[in-house]
């Protein structure tokens, strides 16, 4: 995996790595989610990813044996930390899954914002009201960033640390689970 | 019929209440613990919901998150299980205020069956027999020693809001009342934060028998028979049988009756149990009523192939029954053994962890009802229920010979782990229990004789 700048001409692994980015990209879209398993496929490759468990990348075994490489061939795991999957205490998540490829962009550093129990997400206090948090935004670690409501029950979720809003992960008014992922903060610092 | 149904539980139950879903073609939500994330329901069930950590009161029995969990998957029904909420009319009156159909009993009448002074009221002016004693609860001392000499020591002092064996105690002379008396008060204020209690005559070795029942909102009432419960061990039933061989034809018939009058005499709608013990001399008295489906119904299945949980979700539906009375005929005899992670040579203490090697047995008329697979956790939080294993048999004695077959094929091994397996082989080779002759103590002397015979060696 050290050199695979001078692999870049091989399609396979352009493909291989367009592929890998699809994937990435729709596990951070499923984070929070129920779904445990899902598979990529592009041509010949595919890239199945299971929650909480090492990541493989399967290559049509011809591939594999003439690439000489095999770093990512052979259906060896190419990266773990597969980000804290379920199971894993809240306090623990202090990172979205993230996964790496060679030198592809360097770990996923943003924090998530947990729903502390299962309701309807709120950006606002009330209807028309401003929203406690916009995209780009400090927050500051206690203050409140949205709202779970439950059985009329309007539950204030608060910044853990302080830091600034990257994504809104949940539509306004939508129900979500407990420790479904409802924000990112990027750290102060970054 | 409804769309979906999201199931308030978790382990064996959950499983078996989602495949019952999934046969009458309803789509199915589980919901889960943080540690439960992995478990066989969540993998079958249509949808699945986290609701909390592991802990229970911020989990399966967190209402807000329950509710919330079905209101977010727009489920139109909730199956509680056993256990957890299952018996709460609070929260079956929450799901009834959200628009959630509660697969169960009514609230109202989840509350007077679940309160056991009204329930024996109840039932004893619908024709059920009681043993003797009172239905009030018993205000004071002096009362208690006259209830006691008018129908004689033996007396049981039980808390009115008791139940799982607590909150009781044997006055077995007219000297220990006033002690005891006040101790079962003081015990029952602490536990269940309501000090009324009862008494009544003590019988000291009862069977356990309980009649099945399945009540619709069409006025119509089955009973499915009774189930023997004897092989229990601190009120925790190991070993169920269908039917109990203590009854004729004509009592069975009269005790189903009954206890189908009784229900539906309340209102009762929903699948549901009658506990009765049964005396030397074949007397039934009813002791209480439990609203809910309950773990050993599979032994009632298998000798009336009806499927009570697919009942269950019928008549909650608002459908009639798919049986009648007279469709019910009795068939052989089945058994089911509960395969616990307790090491029976430590006082059954919890003994969980991982199961590296879970093979459980097949063959004919074998079933097993678990959400085991190697590789899952028994975790502490929860309990310790690996499998029930049920077999079917024309008859008891070849039940019994099936039984210890599928026992010795069932492969259970992790660290740490023991299982409740050596302890079933061992009872089923008792000659005792093999002759019938099983009262509420058989466990408790069969492991004192047991104790014995290896201080002797």
């Amino acid at each position: 995996m050290s050199d695979n700048k001078a692999q870049h001409k091989n399609p396979d692994r352009d493909m291989i790595e367009s592929v890998w980015a699809e994937a990435r990209d729709l596990v951070r879209k499923l984070e929070g989610t129920t779904v445990q398993r899902f598979a990529v496929a592009a041509g010949e490759y595919r890239i199945e990813i299971e929650r909480g468990a090492p990541v493989a990348v399967s290559l049509p075994a011809g591939v594999a044996a003439s690439d000489g490489e095999g770093a990512i061939a052979s259906g060896q795991p190419v990266a773990t930390g597969a980000g804290p999957g379920l199971g894993v205490a809240p306090g623990a998540r202090t990172a979205s899954g993230v996964f790496t490829l060679g030198d592809a962009p360097a770990a996923d550093n943003r924090i998530p914002v947990l729903a502390p129990l299962v309701g309807t997400f709120y950006r606002a206090s009330q209807p028309g009201a401003k929203p406690f948090a916009e995209v780009g935004e400090v927050v500051e670690a206690g203050k409140p960033v949205c709202i779970v409501e439950a059985m009329k029950m309007m539950n204030e979720v608060v910044a853990g640390e302080t830091g600034k809003v990257a994504e809104i992960a949940v539509e306004n008014g939508e129900w979500v689970e407990f420790e479904q992922v409802l924000m990112y903060l990027e750290p102060a610092e970054a | 019929m409804f769309e979906k149904v999201v199931i308030a539980n978790r382990g064996e139950i959950a499983l078996r209440v989602a495949r019952a879903c999934r046969e009458l073609g309803i789509k199915s939500v589980a919901l889960y613990s943080t540690c439960d994330a992995e478990s066989a329901v969540v993998k079958f069930a249509d949808e699945a919901v986290h609701v909390g950590p592991n802990h229970p009161g911020k989990s399966y029995l967190h209402i807000p998150n329950v509710i919330g969990a079905a209101l977010k998957t727009g489920a139109d029904a909730l199956h509680p299980g056993y256990g957890f909420l299952s018996e709460d009319p609070f929260f079956a009156e929450i799901c009834a205020n959200n628009g959630i159909t509660f697969i169960g009993p009514k609230p109202d009448v989840m509350e007077k069956v679940g309160d056991k002074a009204i329930a024996r009221d109840l039932m004893q002016k619908a024709g059920l027999p009681l043993l003797p004693g009172t239905i009030e609860p018993v205000g004071t001392v002096d009362e208690a020693f006259d209830i006691a000499a008018s129908i004689g020591y033996p007396v049981i002092i039980k808390a009115v809001a008791g139940g799982g064996g607590r909150g009781m105690n044997v006055v077995r002379r007219e000297e220990d009342m006033a002690r005891l008396y006040q101790t079962t008060r003081a015990t029952a204020q602490a536990v269940f934060k309501d000090s009324a209690v009862y008494i009544e005559r003590y019988l000291d070795a009862p069977r356990h028998t309980e009649i099945q029942l399945v009540c619709d909102s069409h006025g119509n009432g089955v009973y499915f028979f009774e189930r023997d419960c004897s092989v229990q061990r601190r009120h925790q039933k190991l070993i169920e049988e269908a039917p109990s061989i203590h009854l004729s034809d004509g009592q069975r018939r009269d005790i189903g009756e009954r206890a189908v009058k009784g229900a539906l005499s309340v209102g009762y709608t929903g699948a549901g149990t009658m506990e009765f013990l049964l005396d030397d001399d074949g007397n039934l008295s009813f002791m209480e009523m439990n609203a809910r489906i309950q773990v050993e119904h599979p032994v009632s299945e298998m000798i009336t192939s009806v499927d009570l949980i697919q009942e269950q979700i019928r008549v909650a539906a608002g459908e009639p029954m798919s049986v009648s009375q007279d469709q019910v005929k009795l068939s052989g005899h089945a058994m089911e053994c509960r395969v616990n992670a307790e090491d029976p040579d430590r006082d059954f203490a919890p003994a969980a962890g991982t199961l590296d090697v879970y093979v459980p047995p097949g063959g004919p008329w074998t079933r097993v009802d678990s959400h085991c697979y190697p590789g899952w956790s028994i975790a502490p939080f929860y309990d310790s229920l690996i499998a029930k294993l049920i077999v079917w048999a024309p008859t008891r004695p070849e039940a019994i010979e099936r039984m210890d077959r599928a026992l010795s094929e069932f492969q259970i091994e992790g660290r740490g782990v023991r299982t409740t397996i050596p302890f079933h082989r061992r009872v089923l080779a008792n000659e005792q229990f093999r002759s019938g002759d099983v009262s509420t103590d058989f466990v408790e002397h069969f492991m004192a004789r047991e104790a014995a015979a290896v201080a002797a060696l």
